[in-house]
């Protein structure tokens, strides 16, 4: 066994930390509040590389390993969750499909533009009326000529205002349940593509999340993933990999709570000693660091395997139960350890709280993980 | 086209060092290293002339063989080779050795046209490797340049001094300090990062140099310096004289 990173991942992890301290540590704050996308560090990760990085060179990547992916998410997030969230949406979630399922020319003309972080992109799966249970889906796709023709409505989908470049979940034949399912790649000048209502959430409020409305949007047949009938096993392989990015960023997101908590028991004075001295802050942090330490090695572990070749859902579902839901418990903790000045808006526990939560929530629920966990070891 | 060496050290990262509460000792078992701040601007300074001026770079440290860890990240941040001198006697180097030691590796195996060192080391700042590398290797020698350009076969340096700026010219090959305001180090990007591994680092020994080296340094403790400050507050409307009063009975004036 091998706890170590690599030297090159070291490197990453600190080169990357060094690029959001400059660039994302300042903005945070305002990009919350205002709900912002941070376009300029968007476009500033794009043009160092980042944006692509699992990804071979041929398709504008940098062909790192996905555990070396998995620690940027984790530092991005650990300073903006939101941000790591718009950056792990775009690369796993949106490109990810497109790189493992597609053709040649699908991977020429898409995944590039994505690689290099010109063009960005989404994964639109939920619908009003299907979420965990992602069957219940009604959008149709009807192949008429050398198009196909969707109709339906995708709700909260992450990247949904800005981005170009979508993977759009829709069944083709909707008698015959998860295997009536096809995946397409959508751009969103497509006729009848529209960003519907756009939403404003309680936590990651600078990642951008809207409907998406279909009405009669043609494709050319070719933006076919796979084959028809390919879309549920597109979906649960792509939402394996995006849960080891939302373990990633919950992960960051304690780390966050972790480092704000030492600096803050330590400054703040009660009884004429930091609080850092009572037993009682002493044993939340002594919780939290070893939860994180945890949860860290359930993430890389997840990712490890699936650099290995191996199989990973199982670990990737239990990396992103157990740290979401780290994540909340903490991040709650390390308000309790701010008293009043962390209920306050400007103290980033306050933004972590909030931006935890949805950790529990996307990317399948913490029950549906549940679901998958047990399925797997009840096999 | 000029051969650039940029010179840096591996220093603890000073955000990492802890005092113990009463003794004043500085606790080391956990710090961080990194390349001294210093340091990485006479690397992007390096990297920036050659961006415009064509030639190469190559970055040049010495230390212990855990030093070896500095070399990708330097690497990352645009040099194209790196050399490594080392040995494991090498953890308390007196500046005049240090720079006894690389003009030996510089006189022995490394062309170079043109030396950049940051003014200082980011640990103990004694500002003498750069002027005493130039020594040793019989080179004009340039301090505290906040900007350079090179015309023909000569570095034109903007050197801060007290009174203003002077501007100096020296023919190459020669070495120039470099003053933090120089540039804004650029941070590396993934790729960059990622092409650190595959770029080539030589290594040289103490053996290799042939050169005669036994520390003269030796730390035996450190400790913080603490400054006291006193705070106390004067109500303007009491004038100066309440002030005048506190400070004559601290023996601040007289």
């Amino acid at each position: 066994m091998d706890f170590k990173l690599t030297e090159e991942q070291e490197l990453v992890r600190a080169n990357i930390r060094e690029f959001v301290q400059e660039y994302l540590d300042p903005i945070a704050v305002k990009i919350d509040e205002e709900s912002l996308y941070p376009a300029d560090v968007i476009a500033k990760l794009a043009e160092m590389g980042w944006m692509g990085m699992p990804y071979p060179e041929e398709y504008g990547g940098a062909g790192t390993d996905f555990l070396t992916y998995t620690i940027v998410v984790e530092e991005i997030s650990r300073s903006c969750a939101a941000t790591g969230f718009t950056f792990s949406c775009h690369t796993a979630l949106g490109s990810g499909p497109i790189y493992n399922f597609g053709s040649e020319e699908q991977k020429q003309k898409y995944l590039t533009p994505l690689c290099k972080g010109e063009k960005i992109a989404a994964f639109a799966l939920t619908e009003p009326g299907a979420g965990t249970d992602v069957n219940a889906g009604t959008t149709t796709a009807v192949l008429d000529g050398n198009e196909y023709v969707l109709n339906g409505t995708k709700t909260f989908i992450s990247n949904g205002p800005v981005g170009d470049t979508f993977v759009i979940f829709a069944k083709t034949d909707p008698e015959a349940g998860p295997k009536g399912m096809s995946a397409f790649i959508v751009p969103k000048d497509a006729p009848g593509f529209k960003v519907g209502e756009i939403f404003y959430k309680m936590g990651i409020r600078a990642s951008q999340t809207s409907e998406i409305i279909l009405r009669d949007c043609r494709i050319p047949k070719e933006n076919l993933l796979g084959k028809e009938g390919d879309g549920f096993r597109i979906a649960m392989s792509t939402l394996d990999n995006g849960r080891i990015g939302v373990a990633a960023q919950a992960v960051g997101i304690i780390q966050a709570a972790l480092d704000e908590s030492i600096k803050y028991s330590k400054e703040r004075i009660q009884f004429n000693r930091p609080i850092s001295r009572q037993q009682a802050i002493q044993w939340m942090i002594a919780d939290m660091g070893t939860e994180l330490q945890a949860a860290r090695f359930l993430t890389y572990h997840a990712a490890w395997l699936k650099d290995q070749g191996e199989r990973y859902s199982q670990q990737a579902s239990m990396a992103k139960l157990f740290a979401a839901e780290a994540a909340s418990r903490h991040t709650s903790k390390a308000v309790q350890i701010h008293g009043g000045y962390g209920y306050i808006k400007g103290f980033k526990v306050e933004r972590l709280m909030r931006d935890a939560k949805i950790t529990e929530i996307y990317e399948g629920t913490s029950e549906a993980q549940r679901m998958v966990i047990a399925g797997s070891l009840l096999r | 086209m000029p051969k650039i060496i940029t010179c840096f050290k591996w220093v603890i990262d000073q955000a990492d060092i802890k005092s113990e509460p009463g003794s004043n000792r500085l606790i080391l078992d956990r710090v961080d290293y990194k390349i001294s701040d210093y340091d990485r601007n006479a690397i992007e300074e390096a990297v920036r002339l050659q961006e415009v001026y064509g030639g190469s770079v190559a970055a040049l440290t010495i230390g212990t063989p855990a030093a070896r860890k500095s070399l990708k990240d330097a690497l990352a941040r645009g040099p194209e080779q790196a050399y490594f001198v080392h040995d494991a006697s090498f953890n308390d180097l007196e500046p005049a050795q240090t720079a006894s030691l690389l003009a030996r590796a510089l006189d022995s195996q490394i062309d170079y046209d043109l030396i950049i060192c940051g003014e200082g080391s980011g640990d103990l700042y004694a500002q003498q490797v750069g002027p005493r590398l130039a020594e040793n290797l019989n080179l004009p020698c340039i301090t505290q340049a906040r900007k350079l350009t090179i015309q023909e076969n000569q570095v034109i340096a903007e050197r801060k001094v007290e009174e203003g700026i002077e501007v100096v010219a020296a023919p190459m090959p020669c070495l120039v300090t470099v003053l933090p305001e120089i540039n804004t180090p650029r941070i590396p990007g993934l790729k960059d990062t990622l092409a650190a591994s595959k770029k080539p680092v030589t290594e040289i020994s103490l053996q290799d140099l042939g050169q005669y080296y036994e520390p003269c340094l030796k730390t035996i403790d450190l400790q913080a310096t603490t400054m006291e400050r006193k705070c106390e507050k004067f109500d303007p409307a009491d004038g100066l004289n309440k002030l005048a009063q506190a400070l004559v009975k601290a023996a601040a004036i007289s």
